[in-house]
Formats: C-alpha cells, sequence, structure tokens
C-alpha cells in the first residue's frame, strides 16, 4: 500500500522544485508572462516549461489555463498531443491532453462536445494503464458521470469513484478525496436514484466534514439536488480543472 | 351547408359561453351593445363583424384547446418517402421525414381560412382542404377539394414534396400556391371560381421560371424591393442533388456542427414576364446570399430594424444561423442584405428547426424564436433572440423558460387567450417507434476516429428503433413579464405525436386562435382553442394595392387600453408552416380600439384614431383594410 502512494504523489508531479532547472526558469518566466496576460510569451514559455518536464502535472495544468484565457485550444491540444508521442510513459501528460480535451468543450458545438469528451475519456484510461493513482480514478470516474444515462456509461464511472474512495483509505487524508465521494452520489443520481445519491453524500461527509462540495449537495433534497446537478453537468459550462485544491491541500501538508 | 364568412356573421349563439338561464352574461351584453352601436353609426364604411367577446368566467378561466382533427376532417396522415430498396434506404429516409408541411390561405377569399397539407410519399396526392366554415350543429368542417383544384400532384419519381406556401405572385386578388419540393418547386396559378364556384388551379412553373433543381425545405414570399410584387426565398436542405438516383453517398452534413455542404438558399425575384405575366430570376449572389452554404431548415422574414425593409433570418441545420439586414438599394437600384450574423448575434453550432418572428415583450422590436436540440444526450437550448433594438440580439430563452423544447420543429407566436401577450406553441420529437433507443448506436459512429459523416454508409440502420420520440409539445404562456410558463398539459397541447409544421389562424372565427398540428407518418391534429375567460380581440385582413396584395410586410401598430402591440402580415414564417394572412391583437380588458397605424410595404402610412366616442375599430371583430381606402367592406 505505501506503493500506491508513492505512486499518487509521484503522478501528481506536483513538485516543481525538484523538477528539471530548466523547466523551473520556462515556468517561472511563463507563469509571470500569464500575470501580465501576455499570453502569446506565456504559452511559448510555457510550453518549452512542458517539453523540459513533460510529466510535470502542474506546470501541464497551469499551462492549460492559459491556454484557457488565451482561447488558444487547438494549438493546446496539437502540443500536448506531441509531448505525448514523443513520451508515452508519462501519464501526467496523458492526463493533461485529456484535460485539454476537456477544456475545449464549452465552446464547442454540441456534437464536437461529445467527441472531444469521449477523446478525453481514452486519454485517461491511457494514462490509467500507464499508472493507477487516485487522481486519475477520480477524474475519469467524474468524466464519465458526464455521460446521459442513455449511454451506459455511469456504472463505469461508479466503480472507478468506488476505486479512488478504496485507494484513498490507504492515503493520507486529504480534504479533496471527498470529492470521490460527491462524484460517487452523483452517480447515482444519474442512475435515477436520489436517495442513495443523499445517503452517499452524509456518507461522505461524515469522513471528510469539511469538503464543501459533499457540504453543499448534503443540504438538498431531491428536486433541488436534481436542479443542481443538472446545471452541474451541462457541458456549455466551464469544469474547472486547475486542480488548485490539490496543490493548496499538499502545501498545507507540506507537501513542497 | 357552408355558412356565411365572419366578416358578416356573428359566432352562432350555440358557441357562445353562456350566463344563467343561458342569457349571455354582462360583459358579453354590454361588448354587444357597445359594437352594435358603433356598427350602426358608421355602417356606411365598416363591413365588420360585432362578434361578442367570450365572457369572463374567472372560475374556469384558462387556455383551452379541444383536438378535432377528425371531426372536423382534417387527420391527414402524413407518410415520408420510402426509399424503397436502395442502399441505406432507411438513412435517407430520416433525412427526408421533415417535409411534414401545412399552409394556412383563403384561397377562395370566403372568409374562413383554408388548408393545404402536404404529403411525401411517391404518388400520394397533398391535399386542399376548403374550411366549410360552422354547420348548422355549430361545427367546423372541411371538405378535400385537392383533386377538383389539380393540387395532388408533386410526389413523383423524381420529386419529395417537403413544403407548402400560398402567396399572390401576380397580385390578381387569389393566393396561389407554392409547393416546394426535393426537386423542383411547382408554382400553381389560382384561376379562381369555375362556374360550379370551386377553384382550379394551372402549374406555371415553367411558364414562371420556377424550373431549377433544388432540395427545398422551407419557402417564404417577401417583397424584397417594397417593389408591389412578392418574390420567393427557398431555404433549401441537402445540394441540388436528386435524392432519390445518387450518385454519390457524400450527400450528407460533412460536419454535425459546422457543416458548409448543405442547399443554401436561392432568392427569386419576381419580374415582369411575357404577355402580362410574371417571371422569377434568380438573383441569390446579387442580393448577398449566395455564401451561405449551410443546411438551411427554415426561413424567417420581418422588419427587424424598424426602417421599412424586411430582413432575413435563416436557421440552418448542422451549424450556424443568419440574420441578413435588407440594406435597401445601392448605387445601381439594386437591393441588398448584409450577413451581420457576427455582430448581431454570433456564430453559433446548434441545430436550427424553426423561425418564427413576434413582439414578445411589447417593446416595438420584432423577436426570433429559432428551435434547436435539447434533448437527455444534447443540450442546445432554443433561441429566443430578444431584439436590442441597435442592430444586436440576445438569446433569452433560458431567461425566459424557453429553451427547452426537445427535439424542435415548429413553434408559433400568438396570443391564444387575448391577453395581450404572445405566447408560443412549439411542436417537437423525431421519430417514435419501439422501445430500443438509436442514440446509443449512433453514438458509436460520432465517436469514430476519422468518421465521414457525410458519407450514408457510415450511419448505421434505425429499423424501427426510436429517436427523440414520444416527446411532449410545449405550450409557453407569456407571463407579461418577460417570462414565459410551459402549460401544455394544462391547456391540452401536450401531445407526443412527431410534430413538424403548425398552422395558426381563427379557423372557425370565434376570435380565438386555432393551431393544426402536422406530424411526421402520423396524424394531423387540429386543436380548438376553447379558452375560458379570454379577453378582447382584433382581427385585421390587409389588402395592399401599391403594395403586393397579401400585404405581406405590411407592419400594424395597434393601440388599445393604453397599451401598444404590432404585429407583421408575412409570408410563411416558421418551420413547415404557414399560418393565416390575418393579424390578430388580443388586447386584454381594453374595451377599445384607440389608435391604429399601417405601415405599408410602398412606404404609405395610414392612420386610424378614436374620435368622437367612435373607435379607431370595432373590437372583438374582423375589419378588412385596404391601402390607401382605409377600413372597407
Amino acid at each position: 500500500m505505501r506503493q500506491l502512494i508513492a505512486m499518487t504523489v509521484g503522478a501528481m508531479g506536483l513538485l516543481v522544485a525538484s523538477a528539471p532547472a530548466i523547466a523551473n526558469n520556462f515556468y517561472a518566466e511563463g507563469m509571470a508572462k500569464a500575470k501580465a496576460e501576455d499570453w502569446p510569451a506565456a504559452l511559448d514559455l510555457l510550453e518549452q516549461a512542458v517539453t523540459a518536464d513533460p510529466n510535470n502535472l502542474r506546470v501541464g495544468t497551469d499551462y492549460r489555463q492559459a491556454v484557457i484565457a488565451a482561447g488558444e485550444y487547438d494549438r493546446c491540444l496539437e502540443f500536448l498531443g506531441k509531448v505525448v508521442a514523443d513520451h508515452p510513459e508519462a501519464p501526467n501528460a496523458l492526463l493533461n491532453l485529456g484535460f485539454a480535451h476537456v477544456d475545449k468543450i464549452p465552446v464547442e458545438g454540441a456534437i464536437t462536445q461529445v467527441i472531444l469528451a469521449n477523446t478525453a475519456l481514452e486519454k485517461f484510461s491511457a494514462a490509467l494503464e500507464l499508472e493507477e493513482t487516485w487522481l486519475l480514478r477520480y477524474t475519469r470516474g467524474n468524466s464519465y458521470l458526464y455521460w446521459p444515462a442513455i449511454f451506459g456509461r455511469t456504472q463505469f464511472g461508479i466503480d472507478d469513484l468506488q476505486r479512488a474512495i478504496d485507494m484513498a483509505k490507504e492515503l493520507d487524508s486529504m480534504p479533496y478525496h471527498g470529492r470521490a465521494w460527491a462524484a460517487l452520489g452523483d452517480g447515482y443520481w444519474r442512475l435515477e436514484d436520489p436517495a442513495k445519491a443523499l445517503a452517499t453524500y452524509k456518507e461522505g461527509l461524515a469522513l471528510y466534514p469539511d469538503n464543501a462540495e459533499l457540504k453543499q449537495r448534503a443540504e438538498l433534497d431531491e428536486t433541488e439536488l436534481t436542479t443542481f446537478l443538472e446545471a452541474l453537468f451541462d457541458t456549455n459550462v466551464r469544469v474547472a480543472t486547475h486542480l488548485a485544491e490539490i496543490w493548496e491541500a499538499h502545501h498545507a501538508n507540506g507537501a513542497r | 351547408m357552408r355558412m356565411a364568412p365572419a366578416s358578416s356573421e356573428p359566432v352562432p349563439a350555440a358557441e357562445r359561453p353562456a350566463g344563467p338561464q343561458g342569457l349571455p352574461t354582462a360583459p358579453v351584453m354590454a361588448a354587444a351593445v357597445l359594437a352594435m352601436a358603433y356598427v350602426g353609426a358608421v355602417r356606411a364604411e365598416v363591413s365588420s363583424a360585432a362578434i361578442e367577446a367570450p365572457p369572463k368566467v374567472r372560475a374556469e378561466a384558462g387556455i383551452r384547446f379541444e383536438e378535432i382533427g377528425e371531426s372536423a376532417g382534417v387527420r391527414l396522415i402524413h407518410t415520408t418517402r420510402s426509399f424503397g430498396d436502395r442502399h441505406k434506404a432507411e438513412v435517407l429516409e430520416m433525412f427526408t421525414d421533415g417535409g411534414a408541411a401545412v399552409a394556412v390561405g383563403d384561397y377562395n377569399n370566403d372568409g374562413w381560412d383554408d388548408l393545404f397539407v402536404v404529403d411525401s410519399e411517391l404518388g400520394k396526392p397533398n391535399h386542399l382542404m376548403r374550411n366549410n366554415g360552422l354547420g348548422p350543429d355549430g361545427k367546423l368542417s372541411f371538405t378535400n377539394v385537392a383533386v377538383r383544384a389539380g393540387v395532388t400532384g408533386g410526389n413523383d419519381d423524381e420529386s419529395i414534396v417537403a413544403d407548402g406556401l400560398w402567396f399572390d405572385f401576380d397580385n390578381d386578388g387569389w393566393l396561389d400556391l407554392l409547393v416546394g419540393r426535393f426537386g423542383t418547386p411547382i408554382l400553381y396559378r389560382n384561376n379562381g371560381p369555375s362556374q360550379d364556384g370551386e377553384h382550379t388551379f394551372t402549374d406555371v412553373s415553367a411558364a414562371t421560371g420556377l424550373t431549377e433543381f433544388g432540395n427545398t425545405i422551407a419557402a417564404i414570399a417577401f417583397d424584397h424591393d417594397n417593389d408591389g410584387w412578392l418574390d420567393l426565398l427557398l431555404g433549401n436542405y441537402f445540394q441540388p442533388l436528386n435524392l432519390l438516383d445518387l450518385d454519390t453517398p457524400h450527400v450528407l452534413p460533412n460536419n454535425l456542427d459546422y457543416a458548409d455542404n448543405g442547399g443554401g438558399v436561392t432568392f427569386w425575384h419576381n419580374l415582369p414576364g411575357k404577355a402580362g405575366g410574371r417571371r422569377f430570376v434568380e438573383i441569390t449572389e446579387r442580393v448577398g446570399m449566395k455564401h451561405h452554404t449551410g443546411w438551411s431548415l427554415d426561413l424567417g422574414h420581418a422588419d427587424l430594424d424598424n426602417d421599412g425593409l424586411q430582413d432575413v433570418y435563416i436557421a440552418g441545420d448542422y451549424g450556424t444561423d443568419r440574420l441578413f439586414m435588407n440594406q435597401g438599394p445601392g448605387a445601381d437600384g439594386n437591393y441588398t442584405f448584409e450577413d451581420v450574423t457576427e455582430d448581431a448575434m454570433g456564430w453559433d453550432t446548434r441545430k436550427g428547426m424553426n423561425v418564427d418572428m413576434g413582439d414578445y415583450n411589447r417593446d416595438g422590436f420584432l423577436d426570433v424564436y429559432v428551435t434547436n436540440i435539447t434533448d437527455e444526450y444534447m443540450k442546445e437550448c432554443n433561441f429566443l433572440w430578444h431584439n436590442n433594438g441597435d442592430g444586436t440580439l440576445i438569446d433569452l430563452s433560458r431567461e425566459t423558460g424557453t429553451c427547452d423544447t426537445d427535439w424542435g420543429w415548429a413553434a408559433k407566436f400568438g396570443d391564444f387567450d387575448n391577453d395581450g401577450w404572445e405566447d408560443i406553441y412549439a411542436v417537437n420529437g423525431l421519430r417514435s417507434r419501439e422501445k430500443q433507443n438509436y442514440i446509443p448506436i449512433l453514438l458509436e459512429v460520432i465517436i469514430t476516429p476519422g468518421i465521414d459523416f457525410s458519407d450514408v454508409n457510415s450511419y448505421p440502420d434505425i429499423g424501427d428503433m426510436t429517436w427523440s420520440g414520444y416527446q411532449k409539445q410545449r405550450f409557453f404562456h407569456n407571463l407579461a413579464d418577460g417570462t414565459f410558463k410551459e402549460t401544455g398539459a394544462e391547456v391540452g397541447l401536450d401531445n407526443d405525436l412527431d410534430g413538424r409544421g403548425l398552422g395558426m389562424a381563427d379557423f372557425d372565427n370565434d376570435g380565438l386562435l386555432d393551431l393544426y398540428q402536422t406530424n411526421a407518418s402520423q396524424p394531423a391534429l387540429l386543436h380548438h382553442n376553447r379558452s375560458v375567460g379570454a379577453g378582447n380581440w382584433v382581427q385585421l385582413k390587409l389588402t395592399g394595392t401599391e403594395s403586393n396584395r397579401d400585404a405581406i410586410g405590411a407592419r400594424v401598430t395597434l393601440g388599445a387600453g393604453g397599451e401598444t402591440y404590432l404585429r407583421e402580415v408575412n409570408g410563411g414564417n416558421a418551420y413547415a408552416s404557414q399560418s393565416t394572412f390575418r393579424l390578430h391583437f388580443g388586447v386584454g380588458e381594453a374595451k377599445q380600439i384607440d389608435a391604429v397605424e399601417i405601415r405599408w410595404p410602398s412606404g404609405k402610412v395610414e392612420k386610424l384614431a378614436a374620435s368622437e366616442g367612435k373607435p379607431a375599430l370595432p373590437i372583438n371583430a374582423l375589419s378588412k383594410i385596404r391601402e390607401g381606402e382605409g377600413v372597407v367592406r
């Protein structure tokens, strides 16, 4: 089980400090340009940072956030696609490529959204084949929930999320682990079992009493839950893929 | 026995809600006295009928519809064209099943709106349903006179009928009939009544130059240059290739969000022809619409910027809708349109199905309602384009509560309870068959890398599977506060047939708007409006003299009870639909029409005002107004 913990932390790729120095330099300069909203320069520099440290989740994540701000989705997909092709052993590169597809969904038409969502799932699955982590299980499981029940993918999501919950039991407890419980409940709602969904939120809340996702859901009745989740799963609304909770939690735990 | 038209006959007493002991209630009496006094005073110049308003029975007030298609003889069953044992026949059938169309028009000028209802199957006839008016039993009935009239044709080996449109192309006072087809169009000239009183029609397609092949699914008529003659805009779904004799499988949309390989539109200018006749000349490029190569599903026209010129909205399937603003004449005298889509409303990727125009919030600018696809698996949301009055439109469908009509087709604005606010009825549903759902099967195609969407071979057969079927139609009641409430079940309009077209008219001349709903491969429905406690109303039938005879494009601003109402005569707005040429205004509790302003397409403006206790127009009545002559008999 310790191996799992090690794998999880490793997969996070959080430790920019431990990344190659060249990546750090590009990353720092790129983030400064992003702060100044000089998007062309920011993207150039952050792409160099990703190239230098392709499995670094945080560098890739912050690159994608700059892409979202710049609206350069196709450039991002092409770039991260090449990174993955060059580094097929890097699960976080695949994870970021999957997220890049998710990032583009709100600006696309309904059918293209479906294609992007499906491709994202494929990338998450490929990453899981390389390495099993809590984040990858949660991410793929949660992604399945965006598919209407008619497509028969909800149970796959529930299976992934249950696995993430089991994995979390073997890990140092992090507040964001409560998200898997929230998503699991969402899965039951998707299967038209709102009572089980609400029970799941409450069960998760007992373990993660400070988790905002769980608190919010647990306070709703079944009707309110439907309204809330229909809005949540609106494919025209951007899904937050900045992973800020993870950085904050690990920072608070002294992971740096 | 045919009853006389509304303009000279009040609604039979049997049809009126009655008060205690069968007597009209006090409001009815008051309205009748008022109307009679007015008619008596101005009989020499007004032919309007004094039709009493339904009483205010608050305990049972509300919008109610009763389906009477069977008893009225109009429960016609549309049949989609079968492609037989052709390769991928089912796929082609799916892509061509939209043409269950209806066109409303009073082709014999008897004061009762008639119906032209199409079929699409090989050899099957279209229907011309003459409105007989109310029988001795007070019931409405129709008689199919299509054979006698000579308008049954169109479904042959090379063509599929998909739309119908009434318009008086030669300004002779009789409505002519255009039959839109996946093929060449057919234009029937109305010959007027024969010796037996029945009307006949003559195919003048070739003589008028309408011989160009196109896969036409939508047609509207309006006068783009205000020269007094109605022009034609045809919306074409597929490119102009014969679907019944394909030499390539690459005929379907090349992208399901951004398709640009559709049929676009063709614009036909109505010009003088030989021997005093008329001819249509294609001017699509000249007017600036040639670059639109999308999959046009519906067309709508109206004056959106209040400049006296008709503008055009195109609903595009598999890609962006387009807005063309009429720029008026250029240096060469020719009228052109500017594609203002990007600046006015932005590009969209939705599956645009319907265009109708109405001033839902009474701000003096016509708004646009477009249906898209909103279903479990695809949540596009409709557009309710609120006209900002500054050249831009903003979609307020979510804010107004009109976003979701499932797989939308036709939708119409109409004030169905005469409260002064236009409601919306929207029909929906693609294909209701067996329990198995086609969507998961189609998904596998959509997510196949590198799939060629344009290839019919890419699509799995659908068999008896259902695809967005058994959907409840939606009725949105305008709450007069900028929002609508969906009340389809409450008002009796929540049937789950696979709706396509809507013909809206006051078929029984009782002052309430009725609805004729066509359905793909299913029976049509006639929804008789039997609302209780509805408000007062007025209807106008305009006739152009300098302007086109049908007065299409004429704008009426009506004042009553301190409120202002706006309507325009349109030539075929809404998908697979044409509604009455009459303008119907609900005016709520107002007891008198205070002022009427008519802006004719010719530019002439006529005003009618109340004076010395005499209203501008009689309330609860149809008034006929002729350009330059005011109210006429």
